[in-house]
């Protein structure tokens, strides 16, 4: 038991070792910005140079397309279930699933109305 | 498979939808009160409905969902609340916010978490049915936008809830792998005292505990009692509350039966410290809505240790004081609602000159506090007797008067507020006024309190047949 | 052969980093993180223990399916309940949250 682990564990270790070596690699051939000046050590063809900070706060807007998203997303996995065994369930559960796509189209109107999906 | 069963529920679901439409189709400027009446008036259609439901006993799913009289005592008891809270809360409600229409479909839909909870038969059903009921709370606390309080009890509420959600479900999780099963009559069939089941128990009882808001596991009860508006703070003691207790019976009494000898210890000890925390604190209290919740902590309490008889005459004990304990509430909070309309806060102190200024409110108030305190004539007192004698006939002396004792304890701290009532001079000499149906509700408290308190009869009657229908 | 335990061990251990997570956590985002693993555990449990002891019936599959359902809800109210906060205090700090304490 306690072997198979052992796959585990090599895992680990090749998972630390790897990035470890990567960075000590570039921590060591990197150029050096005391000896060749500040212009040496700015990106050079990787993008243009920030302008202030970097931390920047997306709008709240994002979140609640976001929050569409997860209930239809979550919605899916229930749809899955009821797809594989579709065949078998019949009548009854054809109803059951569109009803539940109602309650959930419900929300999305109610979203909708309430403003939740204009960019402002 | 027999869908009827389920009608109480979706006729509730599609109340609620209906509401979040017709809040879609009306005009952005008119008031939303008439949807609160709407709410009020197809709860009413159903709880009558509810009644056709009697004397039936069969389950649906597999046995998933259970329709008998213990499920149908609760339902019954759930809607009623939701009812008299809606009544006594319409002003308030308007003022909390443009979205009063939300408020109410999320009322409701908690309403139906409840429900579920009470018809659970299996670990899955029961926690759907929870977290239908908790993660709407979550936002109900939340819902009062002008208030930073009430964003805070939210998160608190929030976090601590989903924490002992996660416990429970750990738990529930033990017991599935242990005995195979999540119906409860087959987790029953199944048990054996080994470490992982009763480590399972454990986690389970401490999840339900904080539903319940039993010492130690109440941290969050004053703190989301506070900051929540107070028809939701209402809704949590009661329903809530009960909501626990209800499932709290059916899996302890029907899948953990056989185990009585390692959670009957433990569940002494958490009932006799809720007593002796919530009856102490509470005295220093200067909020009403936290002073109230302190008081449900024990009140808490004294139900959970009606299970400690583990037969039915405890659990009928236990049903007739959630029953009374809602009755009181509904009281109490319908009066704190009418001076926080006045004056815009909750403190104890805004109460004073309440006897000059609407007596009626004042006996109201005085009445559900001594109810809740224990004194005959009022209903609190028979059911605490109901729930001391049944645990004294199992031999748990000592709690039966540890509860009186404190009890005794209670009165001198509810009289607090009495004496601030009665005694102290008005703030102002400014008008009091109270609407049509808070005053209505509060009558009905005032009535039912005294009415249980002289002839008990009746209530312990259905309380009886639904505590038997569990065996 | 992996079996039953080793499941059960990496559930546990997972539950354990969650729970000290959920004490620890000085943001409001972090302590829903951990929650959000503490919930991870159990899906792993049941379904482990729906492969390991009951393979014929899925019982603990739709557990987790219904797990994984809550879950998702309650982190959305949650996140909504963090933009509450954050427009109230300007800070998702968990211990700023005092202004109810006794």
């Amino acid at each position: 038991m306690l072997l198979d682990f052992g796959n585990v564990g090599m895992l680990l270790l090749v998972a630390l070792v790897f990035p470890l070596l990567a960075l000590g690699t570039a921590f060591f051939i990197r150029p050096r910005p005391r000896q060749h000046g500040i212009e040496k050590s700015l990106p050079y063809e990787c993008g243009v140079d920030t302008v202030g900070e970097t931390w920047v706060q997306f709008r709240a807007s994002y979140f609640l397309y976001a929050l569409v998203f997860v209930a239809f997303d979550i919605e899916t996995v229930f749809l899955y279930l009821w797809a594989i065994k579709f065949q078998e369930l019949g009548k009854f559960a054809f109803i059951e699933m569109f009803i539940f796509l109602n309650i959930l189209l419900v929300g999305l109107g109610y979203a909708w109305k309430k403003g939740a999906l204009e960019w402002k | 498979m027999n869908i009827a069963l389920l009608t109480s529920e979706i006729a509730v679901v599609i109340l609620a939808l209906l509401i979040i439409v017709f809040d879609l189709l009306m005009p952005r400027q008119e008031a939303r009160r008439s949807l609160g009446y709407f709410a009020v008036c197809g709860l009413l259609g159903i709880l009558v409905y509810t009644f056709n439901q009697h004397g039936a006993s069969a389950t649906v799913y597999h046995g998933f969902f259970v329709v008998d009289k213990f499920a149908l005592f609760f339902k019954q008891l759930f809607i009623v609340a939701t009812i008299l809270t809606l009544l006594f809360s319409f002003d308030y409600i308007e003022g909390l916010t443009h979205n009063t229409g939300e408020f109410y479909a999320l009322l409701l839909l908690s309403l139906v978490g409840m429900m579920v909870m009470a018809s659970a038969n299996d670990l899955l059903t029961v926690f759907v049915g929870l977290e239908l009921m908790t993660i709407i709370f979550y936002i109900l606390v939340g819902f009062d936008l002008r208030s930073s309080k009430s964003s805070e009890a939210g998160t608190k509420y929030l976090i601590l809830g989903s924490a002992a959600s996660a416990v429970l479900l750990y738990g529930m999780s033990w017991v599935y792998g242990f005995t195979g099963s999540i119906v409860l009559s087959e987790i029953a069939a199944h048990i054996t005292a080994s470490p992982a089941m009763l480590l399972g128990l454990g986690l389970m009882l401490a999840g339900f505990c904080f539903k319940m808001s039993i010492v130690p596991f109440h941290m969050w009860a004053p703190d989301v009692y506070e900051g929540a508006p107070i028809p939701v703070t209402a809704m949590l003691a009661m329903a809530s509350k009960a909501a626990g207790v209800a499932v709290l019976l059916r899996v302890f009494l029907v899948a953990f039966a056989d185990l009585q000898a390692y959670w009957l210890t433990i569940v002494s000890l958490l009932a006799g410290l809720s007593m002796i925390v919530g009856i102490i604190v509470a005295i220093w209290q200067t909020n009403t809505k936290r002073m109230l919740a302190y008081s449900s902590i024990a009140q808490a309490g004294y139900i959970l240790s009606g299970l400690l008889a583990a037969d039915a005459a405890g659990v009928k004990g236990m049903l007739f004081y959630a029953v009374l304990y809602m009755v009181a509430n509904v009281g109490a909070f319908a009066v704190t609602t009418a001076v926080n309309n006045q004056y815009g806060s909750d403190k104890i102190d805004d109460l004073s000159g309440l006897s000059q200024k609407s007596p009626f409110l004042a006996v109201v108030m005085t009445v559900s506090l001594l109810s809740m305190a224990g004194l005959p004539p009022m209903a609190g007192f028979v059911g605490k007797m109901y729930i001391f004698m049944a645990i004294t006939d199992k031999g748990y002396f000592w709690i039966a008067m540890l509860g009186l004792v404190m009890s005794m304890v209670s009165v001198y701290y509810y009289m607090l507020v009495v004496k601030v009532m009665y005694s102290k001079e008005a703030k102002n000499q400014q008008e009091f006024t109270a609407s049509v149906s808070l005053r209505i509700v509060a009558l009905i408290s005032l009535i039912a309190t005294l009415f249980i308190g002289i002839y008990p009869g009746p209530l312990a009657e259905l309380a009886n047949a639904a505590a038997r229908s569990l065996w | 052969m992996i079996g039953l335990v080793h499941f059960l061990t990496v559930a546990a251990i997972v539950f354990a980093i969650g729970l000290y997570g959920v004490l620890s956590k000085r943001t409001i985002v972090g302590i829903l993180m951990s929650i959000e693993l503490m919930l991870n555990a159990v899906n792993i449990n049941l379904i482990a223990f729906s492969r390991f002891i009951t393979p014929e019936v899925l019982t603990g599959q739709i557990f987790a399916i219904f797990t994984i359902t809550v879950a998702a809800a309650e982190v959305a109210v949650g996140m909504a309940m963090i933009f509450r906060v954050y427009y109230d205090r300007n800070t998702v700090h968990a211990a700023r949250l005092d202004e109810m304490r006794w």
